[in-house]
């Protein structure tokens, strides 16, 4: 079984494979893509049609919702934070399966 | 794959000093042409503001492939496009009417707001199922 942090690695590499491939992006490689760094204007400059795509491509491969663009504000700040966005409601989720 | 289509004649006030439309006003037509898909669904702007939202075009596109000319009468041919998120891309084709050769073709992209401007990443509610049932007209099982 994975440890925690390597869980939350692992989900950060895969999250900036997602934004490449979703986004088609041709001259920005996973690896290029910061941890830490804003997602939408300055940083990796993405814009709101970029995001419609993306919360599609989340709720496709990890079931979690993303209905706005003010719940979208914290979820995309950054991969850093869309990762512990998705871990949290993941979590939440399967609390809620468990219970009922 | 189903088209909605509209007509109207070309003013003599749309056509510029070479006696060509001015390549904005097909723009203007695509509003016509388009409002008139949205009336069959109850989406015109007034009725997406009483349930609480707009859909301000964010792109728009468009190849002038003949010149209009005044008195013209030109057919708008619109066409939804499965949409893949919480979007409105709507396709047109501007087509002479009387020998059918195409003026114009281009298309419009809407995102969907809340009124304070908030982006909308999915529809619910009222909204879903009115969008929902242009989707179904346009793309019929």
């Amino acid at each position: 079984m994975q440890t925690p942090l390597l869980e939350r690695n692992n989900l950060l590499a895969n999250l900036k494979e997602l934004i490449v491939r979703t986004l088609r992006l041709e001259d920005v490689s996973p690896e290029d893509i910061v941890d830490a760094e804003p997602l939408f204007g300055e940083g990796l400059g993405l814009d709101s049609i970029d995001a419609l795509e993306l919360v599609v491509a989340i709720e496709r491969e990890y079931q979690v919702e993303i209905p706005d663009a003010e719940v979208g504000r914290r979820a995309f700040a950054s991969v850093s934070a869309l990762g512990d966005f998705i871990l949290e409601k993941s979590s939440a989720q399967k609390a809620s399966d468990a219970v009922g | 794959m189903r088209w909605v289509e509209t007509t109207t004649t070309v003013r003599f006030n749309e056509v510029d000093q070479w006696g060509i439309t001015w390549y904005g006003h097909y723009f203007a037509w695509f509003e016509l042409a388009r409002m008139k898909v949205l009336e069959k669904f109850s989406l015109l702007p007034e009725q997406f503001s009483s349930l609480g939202f707009i859909a301000p075009v964010v792109s728009a596109q468009c190849e002038f492939k003949k010149p209009a000319r005044t008195n013209d009468i030109i057919t708008i041919q619109t066409h939804l496009l499965k949409p893949q998120t919480a979007s409105l891309k709507f396709q047109f084709e501007i087509l002479l009417q009387n020998d059918g050769s195409l003026l114009a073709k281009g298309e419009t992209l809407q995102v969907l707001q809340k009124l304070d401007g908030t982006v909308i990443y999915k529809l619910t509610g009222t909204l879903k199922e009115r969008v929902e049932s242009m989707v179904q007209y346009f793309w019929p099982d």
